[in-house]
């Protein structure tokens, strides 16, 4: 090799590395971020909302027992829980339903184990095993999928832990595999958004809905509870238009971009989940509306979309709770002192309107 | 006789594949807002192209830096992530003001191409492996940086995202500038002859002296800085710095968009021209199926059977 050749291929590669480091130091040496006002002055608050149970509580509905499932009484003080989060928290739904669990075992001075699966499968298998290896005597899990739990349930069963299952069910045999699951009704939360839809609209004209990812049991619930009540309630609103914002606030800005460009009348638009909604805000006021024009309704009860509703964008939001934490160990400590549990534990989620949503911003997560 | 009639009828065949590939997108395009205009209630308003104009305008970007990574024989799977970095470098540093949080957020792009350009230039790993593997880190490290979405206050970076100039919003004017320095580039400077002749050949460009891995850093430092605008301008639009989703599947639409417009994926040729229409002609046909609202898989499929027709026409031509 020539020297000018090497020489010019050196100089590139320092270039590189002195690129490279030099950014690398910009990154972590002097960030600097946006300032966050209104946002910590209603955090004071924050960590309120426990779950209430809607039904059925223990006494209606198949309930389960330490006799039932197998294994001994033993005092929760002693035991130590593990907790299996299936996706990153990266959403203000996982933050504030970990936060949850950590802050209640806290409370109760329990020994806490916890695993993120960061949204892969085979990852939160072995979460669940790595866990009951380490000695967790009862298990707490958040389930990314509702099929292939056989391997866990098997190592579970064997050596009698107790599993119960929050936000997602498993298809398995509750008493025998798990002891329950506590979740929302999302078919229910339609039905409500539905509601509220009516309420806003009045009933009639033509609405949207964007809808969530595809194939998600989420979207399908929470848009077949959303169908049904319309059509029970209010003959007089047709669903004109449904696509996908994959849950998404960009995708959810663009699809309604699109919308009220082909349809100018529409009266409301159901989004599935916040994000879509604050998206479809977005597009409303880049298309120069008005707050109130076009009635928002959507699902979740994150603090953007309820100060949306303060500020006149959002007509209502119903809420998908995600305080996991004291229903879960009351749940369990009431198990392991050998009392009955229900097997379904369907939490009563609240909703916020313009009669509640500035008193109750804090609630919100 | 027959010989003759098969041999002219072969030319001609060859003839239409051949316009198909240079001149199909265009019609494409032609032939959709043809019959969205028909078709489509409230097609042909000035909002109406507007949206269309700013909802293409971060995918057009991405795919101007795309077609010069695949005019080198190369590819860049990594644009998506660096508009996720993007985002998350924004968001960080916009307390210095929105020309510093930009500027951040673009030297965040370029870094990323300088380890592309490196490892595909002095190391020798191939383009789909390397990009692939910032593919993963650039994500990676724009959640790193910013664990959720964070919304973004700041009127500059509003203004961008919303703002026009006699109608024509800053995304469109600065897509279709870049649009044009991309184009002047690859055809009239030293650099864009010397990035096909290292697209058609490798080898043949070392052995003719050119700076093969000079022109192959450049060619990925561009396309990191192209995405990284892409994420600037996206996230103006927003008003919001979420890196967990912005960008997924980008590298796909810029790939798509290059490809229906004609730009072979052996390298050593793009079109830039062909990449701006491939790039509305997606964009037309995914709010097309929105605005009769068809099931969103039918895009998918749409856009699927358009890809297959651009490279078989491509491949048709390549095999002469």
């Amino acid at each position: 090799m020539k020297p000018t050749a090497l020489l010019r291929r050196t100089s590139a590669r320092t270039l590189i590395t002195a690129g490279l480091v030099t950014s690398l130091a910009l990154v972590s040496g002097c960030a600097k971020s946006e300032d966050d006002t209104g946002k910590d002055k209603s955090g004071t608050q924050r960590g309120d909302s426990g779950q209430v149970v809607a039904s059925p509580s223990a006494g209606s509905g198949e309930t389960c027992d330490i006799a039932a499932f197998g294994g001994e009484r033993t005092d929760l003080k002693n035991a130590t829980v593990g907790f299996s989060q299936s996706e990153k928290e990266a959403n203000p739904f996982r933050i504030a339903e970990t936060e949850s669990i950590k802050a209640e075992a806290d409370k109760r001075g329990v020994k806490l184990l916890t695993a993120n699966a960061q949204s892969q499968f085979s990852k939160q298998i072995s979460d669940v095993q790595d866990l009951i290896a380490k000695g967790a005597d009862l298990l707490v899990v958040a389930p990314l999928n509702s099929d292939g739990w056989e391997p866990v349930l098997q190592a579970a069963s064997a050596k009698h832990i107790p599993i119960i299952t929050v936000d997602r069910k498993i298809n398995a045999t509750a008493c025998k595999d798990y002891v329950s699951f506590i979740g929302s009704d999302f078919v229910e939360q339609g039905k409500r958004a539905a509601d509220q839809m009516i309420e806003a609209t009045g009933g009639k004209g033509e609405v949207a809905i964007l809808l969530g990812t595809a194939g998600n049991n989420v979207t399908t619930e929470r848009t077949k509870g959303f169908e049904d009540r319309i059509e029970e309630k209010a003959p007089g609103l047709k669903v004109v238009f449904k696509q996908t914002g994959e849950f998404s606030r960009e995708k959810g800005q663009s699809v309604t971009e699109n919308l009220i460009q082909s349809n100018p009348g529409i009266a409301g638009i159901y989004a599935e989940n916040d994000e879509m909604g604050l998206g479809a805000v977005n597009a409303l006021k880049g298309a120069g509306k008005k707050a109130g024009d076009i009635k928002i309704v959507t699902v979740d009860g994150t603090r953007n979309a309820v100060q949306g509703i303060v500020d006149g964008w959002i007509s209502g939001v119903v809420e998908s709770n995600p305080r996991f934490g004291p229903l879960a160990f009351q749940t369990l400590d009431t198990f392991t002192k050998g009392g009955k549990v229900a097997q379904d534990i369907v939490i009563q989620d609240s909703a916020y309107t313009e009669d509640n949503a500035e008193a109750d911003l804090g609630k919100a997560y | 006789m027959t010989e003759l009639t098969l041999g002219r009828v072969t030319a001609d065949r060859d003839r239409l594949l051949r316009l198909l590939q240079q001149y199909g997108v265009y019609a494409g395009v032609v032939v959709l807002l043809l019959a969205n205009t028909v078709f489509t209630p409230h097609f042909l308003s000035a909002e109406n192209f507007r949206t269309q104009a700013v909802q293409v305008a971060p995918v057009l970007i991405v795919a101007l830096g795309m077609a010069l990574a695949i005019g080198s024989e190369g590819v860049d799977l990594s644009v998506g992530s660096v508009m996720a970095l993007s985002t998350s470098l924004i968001s960080l540093y916009l307390g210095y003001g929105p020309w510093i949080a930009a500027l951040a957020a673009v030297i965040g792009g370029i870094v990323v191409g300088c380890a592309n350009g490196a490892l595909i230039a002095f190391v020798g790993v191939q383009p789909i492996v390397a990009t692939l593997a910032l593919m993963v880190a650039g994500r990676g490290l724009a959640l790193v940086l910013l664990p959720q979405l964070k919304d973004v206050r700041d009127p500059g970076m509003a203004a961008l995202g919303s703002g026009d100039v006699l109608g024509v919003p800053y995304l469109v004017l600065i897509a279709a500038a870049l649009a044009l320095v991309v184009a002047f580039v690859v055809r009239r400077t030293t650099f864009g002859r010397q990035l096909l002749a290292i697209g058609d050949s490798r080898p043949a460009a070392r052995l003719a002296g050119l700076p093969v891995r000079r022109v192959l850093i450049i060619v990925y430092v561009c396309s990191g800085a192209l995405a990284a605008i892409a994420g600037v301008l996206a996230t103006a639009r927003l008003t919001a710095s979420d890196p967990t989703s912005l960008g997924t599947l980008m590298e796909l639409s810029a790939i798509t968009a290059v490809v229906v417009g004609g730009t072979p994926l052996s390298g050593g040729r793009v079109r830039i021209g062909g990449t701006v229409a491939g790039a509305v002609l997606i964009q037309l046909l995914t709010t097309t199926l929105i605005k009769h609202d068809l099931p969103p898989s039918w895009t998918q499929i749409a856009q699927a059977v358009v890809i297959v027709l651009a490279v078989y026409a491509a491949r048709e031509r390549g095999k002469r």
